[in-house]
């Protein structure tokens, strides 16, 4: 909680330090007379000492005033709210399935150690997480939508559709396909990376000797003793990274065009549109925060070893 | 323990871990790949001629646009006629200049951190780790998107932008690290011989820590150079300077992939691909030296 | 005379390890009769442990294991994987060491009781293995409801008995216990010796018990082993072996543990200097010789096999 306040007390003072004048910015370009300006001023308090602007803003921020767009001129919190959605949905679905498959590769890399299903694993792994993510985005994209047209090469829907309930739902399945595919291919490497070593350290404990002396199958020592153990540093990462990948898909959506807060970023650095970098930076982290706070709650739930 | 004891004592650690280094696949192909884009970084002029970089200049040597390799060797061009083997040879430099400045940034501020933080201890160190925790949770990219587009589109200021996010993660290994070296009893001794802390810590802390900070610094080259080139694609890098990332963000702006400018957009990435490659199994190896897991042994 | 339950034959262990092989156990051999107790003492390093483990196939993969075991009429070493599951815990069970770890922190303890039971139809279902769940716990010392306990919320004591209670689960006929009471305070050590001592009378359990400590043993067992760097150096019927040492090592040994309940043999100077040889890395000649204080020209170069030295004794040593 703390630290969203550092947040707050950042985001103000350091977008102060740039927007030596706001009202100016606000109406760039445009032939505003001066009076108006000075009104303006004095009406957003802009005139008053610094302290007193940030309570203002304090105050502004939680009733969801996050300021108006340069680019759109509409408030911050209007555009940030329309693509919220979009970008769940992408980085939720991409999220779950490379914590999915990436968990079980690792498995598979940690319980056949050293052989051929390891290696190839951890060097695919790695190569996928050596590229940019955008690049990956952008070689898929180039084969799976231009060289074979099978999918769409951006937005949500085909543009112009008029489709309602199922064939909207189909289209957008269709348009969301190879997005997900990049980011979940993106991600996959850490969590098969982290489930292999967690495993690989659990392998080396007792109890799974004793429990192979008890006369269990290799698969039950798997599934009910090794698996169980390691899996719990692996919960706690995909909770956390919830919160981060929801910042991480940013190049990945421009690549897309995929209208979500990625690609919001993404056309606010061409402005740059700073009440919307501002009003975008303080919802990733409150992101990260609320997903760090989930996360240690879901492993104190877990580890029975964590006393409440 | 006299300097040159300490002295023949590191030179032999060296050799060791250089033996080591040498025996491993993984850690030589590493070092090789690196040490072919060195030299390809380092021999850029004599590669391609700078000039090419300058869309004038392209023009006036009557480039095709959008030439594929098979017309206009040996990358083809790009939507203002430019070589793009020229890019990719220059890009490199930029690529691979910023990626390791910025890591010696992050690793500087990350062990002086860690290293005072550790030491120090006390309130100190409570407010360090807090401060440390705090970067930790901001979600990097976005923190590196905003400094980025206050400060400006510079090389410097992308340096410095990686180097202010990311040296956290460093501070944390450093300081455990620091804080395991203060348990051992050597350190108390040195203390009760008299030794004050600078040379504590120069004497006992730093060479055990340097092992750790080295291997820890191979491995944030890479996230240095995929952060930079994330920054360049959306538009925050140096509009003056040809880095890889550049390269994919005006590709990407211009077309390319609609087009099918395969030649365009696939060498930057490959080459950031195989750089970053190359300097995780170097870390790795390193890794696997400095830390030998008993796991393997069992 | 009835077969052995436990028939070992040249069981030899070779661990293969970055630096090359390690010759853990070498040509280890002994008969161990139904109803019987066999010590089994040494040092660390000396390879009782790896014997333990290696009665029941329970070393790492790769390692090479020779020899024969015959265990309950059944040639362990040549069982295929399902024999060789429906063997383990039935036919032979292991009390582990008590740390945490030989228990698995995010199960139960109940669970982990019962677990043996329904894979070995031991229990026909939860309830019956929850039941005998129950009252094993009780017969150890412990309160039946500490089956829904986790591992970290008992003491060191409770949990070695939660292992033992867990290792009689499927009513083996041998029990092996390796290092039961070591990590253990004395007191507690105590309870815990008389704990197997009256298990195994009440279910005619034949026990191999192993650990450093030479005067638990004579306590605990009938028989008694010496092991020295992967081989026995010294057997016979326990308090003989420990009251008159034939191995100058069995001597050294003895007199590094005082008596429970002796207290002139606490004032009496510890008998071994130095340290045990690493297994890869053997001494010429007899294993012992460069920590005897009775070494002498003629322990070179062979290593002494075993030799009669008294009625169902023996000894490795050429003074013998």
């Amino acid at each position: 909680m703390l630290t969203f306040v550092f947040v707050l007390i950042f985001n103000f003072f350091l977008f102060r330090i740039v927007q030596k004048d706001p009202i100016g910015s606000l109406f760039r370009g445009r032939n505003v007379p001066q009076e108006t300006i000075d009104n303006l001023r004095t009406a957003f308090g802009l005139d008053e000492p610094l302290l007193t602007q940030f309570f203002y803003y304090v105050r502004e921020t939680f009733q969801g005033n996050l300021g108006i767009s340069y680019q759109s001129r509409q408030p911050v919190w209007d555009e940030i709210v329309a693509g919220i959605p979009e970008t769940v949905a992408l980085v939720g679905i991409s999220a779950v399935l490379s914590a999915l498959i990436g968990t079980v590769l690792g498995i598979i890399a940690a319980w056949r150690r050293n052989t051929w299903k390891d290696h190839s694993i951890t060097s695919g792994t790695m190569l996928f997480y050596s590229m940019p993510d955008f690049w990956l985005g952008m070689l898929l994209l180039v084969a799976f939508a231009v060289v074979i047209p099978l999918f769409p090469v951006g937005g949500v829907v085909d543009a112009g559709s008029q489709a309602t309930g199922i064939d909207r739902f189909l289209d957008q399945l269709h348009h969301i396909f190879l997005p997900a595919l990049t980011l979940t291919l993106a991600y996959l490497g850490e969590y098969a990376l982290i489930m292999r070593s967690s495993l690989l350290d659990v392998m080396g404990e007792d109890y799974l000797i004793v429990a192979r002396a008890k006369g269990l199958r290799d698969r039950v020592v798997r599934r009910h003793h090794a698996v169980p153990n390691a899996l719990l540093p692996v919960v706690t990462l995909t909770a956390i990274n919830f919160g981060f990948v929801l910042s991480g898909a940013i190049a990945v959506e421009a690549v897309f065009s995929w209208p979500g807060l990625g690609k919001a970023t993404a056309d606010a650095i061409r402005g740059p549109d700073l009440p919307m970098l501002q009003g975008l930076f303080l919802l990733f982290s409150a992101a990260v925060i609320v997903f760090n706070f989930l996360a240690d709650v879901t492993y104190g739930y877990l580890d029975p070893r964590v006393e409440d | 323990m006299t300097t040159r004891l300490a002295m023949q004592r590191r030179r032999a650690t060296t050799v060791r871990v250089w033996n080591q280094f040498r025996s491993s696949r993984q850690g030589m192909v590493g070092l090789a790949v690196l040490a072919v884009f060195v030299l390809l970084a380092l021999t850029a002029p004599l590669l391609a001629d700078v000039r090419e970089l300058n869309p004038v200049f392209a023009r006036s040597q009557g480039n095709p646009q959008w030439a594929p390799p098979s017309e206009f060797g040996p990358l083809g061009t790009d939507y203002i006629r430019r070589s793009v083997w020229a890019q990719f040879v220059w890009g490199s430099r930029v690529s691979l200049f910023v990626g390791l400045a910025a890591t010696v940034l992050t690793i500087f501020i990350g062990s002086v951190v860690g290293i005072i933080s550790g030491f120090v201890g006390g309130r100190l160190d409570a407010a360090l780790m807090r401060l440390t925790e705090w970067f930790l949770v901001i979600p990097f990219l976005p923190l590196a998107i905003v400094l980025a587009s206050i400060l400006g589109r510079s090389v410097w200021n992308i340096i410095f932008v990686i180097g202010v996010t990311s040296w956290p993660s460093t501070a944390r290994l450093v300081r455990a690290q620091v804080l395991t070296v203060k348990q051992r009893l050597f350190v108390d001794r040195a203390r009760s011989l008299g030794a004050k802390g600078p040379h504590i810590v120069a004497r006992h802390i730093l060479p055990n820590v340097s092992g750790l900070i080295l291997a820890n610094a191979t491995l944030a080259v890479p996230i240095s150079i995929l952060t930079e080139t994330t920054l360049s694609f959306l538009g925050l890098g140096d509009p003056s300077s040809a880095s890889w990332g550049k390269t994919l963000e005006e590709a990407f702006v211009n077309g390319a992939m609609i087009r099918n400018a395969w030649w365009y957009f696939l060498p930057a990435g490959l080459g950031i691909l195989i750089v970053v490659l190359a300097f995780t199994l170097i870390g790795r190896t390193l890794e696997e030296i400095a830390n030998p897991r008993l796991s393997s042994e069992r | 005379m009835s077969e052995p339950l436990l028939s070992v034959r040249d069981v030899s262990v070779t661990y293969h390890t970055s630096s090359g092989p390690v010759p853990a156990v070498r040509a280890v051999s002994f008969d161990l009769e139904r109803g019987g107790s066999l010590g089994l003492a040494g040092e660390s390093g000396c390879g009782k442990s790896t014997l333990a483990g290696a009665i029941l196939r329970l070393l790492p993969a790769g390692t090479d294991v020779d020899g024969q075991v015959i265990l309950d009429g059944r040639d362990v070493f040549s069982l295929n994987p399902g024999g060789l599951r429906a063997v383990r815990w039935t036919a032979g069970a292991i009390v582990f060491q008590g740390a945490l770890h030989a228990l698995n922190p995010v199960q139960t303890v109940g669970d982990q009781i019962a677990e043996p039971m329904l894979v070995h139809k031991t229990a026909r279902n939860d309830k019956e293995a929850r039941a005998r769940t129950e009252s094993l716990l009780g017969r150890v010392g412990l309160a039946g409801n500490r089956a829904d306990s986790y591992p970290h919320q008992l003491s060191g004591g409770q949990r070695q008995r939660v292992l033992i209670a867990m290792a009689l689960a499927c009513d083996p006929l041998l029990l092996i216990a390796d290092e039961p009471t070591t990590a253990l305070d004395l007191m507690v050590q105590a309870q815990v010796l008389a704990l197997l001592a009256e298990l195994k009378k009440e279910r005619d359990l034949t026990l191999m018990f192993i650990t450093h400590d030479l005067s638990v043993l004579t306590y605990a067992c009938r028989q008694l082993a010496v092991m020295y760097a992967g081989r026995i150096v010294e057997e016979g019927p326990s308090w003989e072996v420990f009251d008159d040492p034939s191995h100058p090592y069995t001597r050294g040994l003895a007199a590094a543990f005082p008596t429970i309940g002796d207290m002139s043999s606490r004032l009496a100077p510890s008998g071994l200097g130095g340290d045990p040889p690493t297994p890869g890395n053997l001494p010429e000649g007899c294993p012992f010789h460069p920590r005897c204080p009775l070494a002498r020209a003629a322990c070179l170069p062979e290593e002494p096999e075993l030799r009669k030295s008294g009625d169902d004794r023996s000894a490795a040593c050429i003074l013998v």
